[in-house]
């Protein structure tokens, strides 16, 4: 997606270069910050703030392999700030969500893409985020606990629970689907 | 050991995600269980399509990028001009820099000082210069 030409331009502090990188990824960024936060106007303040840091940090950033993660990671913890501002990052540091569902794994047929949008902004925000961050976008379980400033051992709790939560109500779309 | 399809489900989350699985009893139930093989794929379907998402991108709002852009570059103006923690932060590095080399310490006073004295006579010479002016004028 970003050449290492283009991102060597960035580190040298060219402002064409790094204009250039938004708009290469502005939409991936975006996406993210949407998922995550679940509100247009904010994903974009979300966006806005992350690609400050991201200039201001591309100087020191040197593995261009991993520039994605990088960037993901940058985006998840400007969200997280965010939800935080906003009063909502109880609901991320913690799962209070003890009640997960129960797949029905007879009703499941191929996943439909806009059903899998509606279940993921539905889930509860301490699940959706360790599910996003790892299942979508690839994150480690290590980096997620980093940036929730939690163990490992609950993300991987959460990522267990949301999983179940997603495959319920994809489950029941089915199902519901079906009676129609 | 056998293992029961109840202890199978409750680990099918994680033995969906991609690469080997140990073989073992969990593998031979899975082998010979359609429920719990079906649950499997269930996941298995559902972490591909997650994968998927990343690369859908959900469509901005119009001018998404326009005003991205304007806000990126006014704060790559602004980030050229020193805050006050930047200040902070060079000050901290020259006490740092004077704490471990109390020698350049020394030296930066000197220079200090040399210049403030080169800066006084320059004062008074210019100030008789100009008395021995106005003076030969009246």
């Amino acid at each position: 997606m970003v050449s290492p030409e283009l991102l060597a331009a960035c580190r040298r502090g060219d402002r064409r270069a790094f204009e250039e990188l938004v708009r290469l990824t502005g939409r991936r960024v975006y996406s993210l910050a949407y998922r995550m936060v679940g509100d247009r106007q904010d994903a974009e303040d979300v966006a806005q703030d992350a690609y400050l840091r991201m200039y201001r940090g591309l100087t020191g950033f040197r593995e261009e392999a991993r520039f994605e993660t990088w960037m993901y990671r940058i985006v998840a913890n400007c969200a997280i700030t965010h939800l935080r501002r906003r009063g909502r990052f109880g609901m991320v540091s913690s799962d209070e969500d003890l009640d997960v569902p129960v797949p029905d794994y007879a009703a499941q047929r191929a996943v439909d893409r806009d059903e899998l949008e509606r279940g993921l902004a539905a889930l509860p925000e301490g699940q959706r985020i360790p599910l996003l961050l790892k299942d979508v976008y690839g994150l480690s379980v290590r980096e997620i606990a980093e940036e929730l400033d939690v163990g490992e051992g609950a993300v991987k709790v959460r990522l267990h629970r949301a999983r179940k939560h997603l495959a319920a109500s994809l489950s029941q779309g089915h199902e519901r689907a079906g009676e129609v | 050991m056998r293992v029961r399809c109840e202890e199978v489900r409750e680990l099918l989350p994680e033995l969906a995600e991609p690469g080997p699985r140990p073989a073992g009893p969990v593998e031979a139930h899975l082998a010979g269980c359609p429920n719990c093989s079906a649950g499997l794929t269930v996941y298995h379907d559902l972490l591909i399509s997650l994968a998927e998402a990343r690369e859908i991108d959900i469509d901005p709002p119009a001018d998404y990028l326009d005003r991205t852009l304007r806000a990126v570059r006014f704060g790559m103006w602004t980030s050229r001009v020193p805050t006050l923690a930047d200040v902070r932060r060079a000050s901290d590095r020259v006490g740092a820099t004077l704490a471990r080399a109390p020698r350049a310490g020394y030296a930066l006073a000197s220079l200090g000082g040399a210049a403030v004295g080169a800066t006084a006579i320059a004062v008074v010479w210019w100030r008789v210069a100009r008395r021995a002016v106005t003076g030969g004028a009246a």
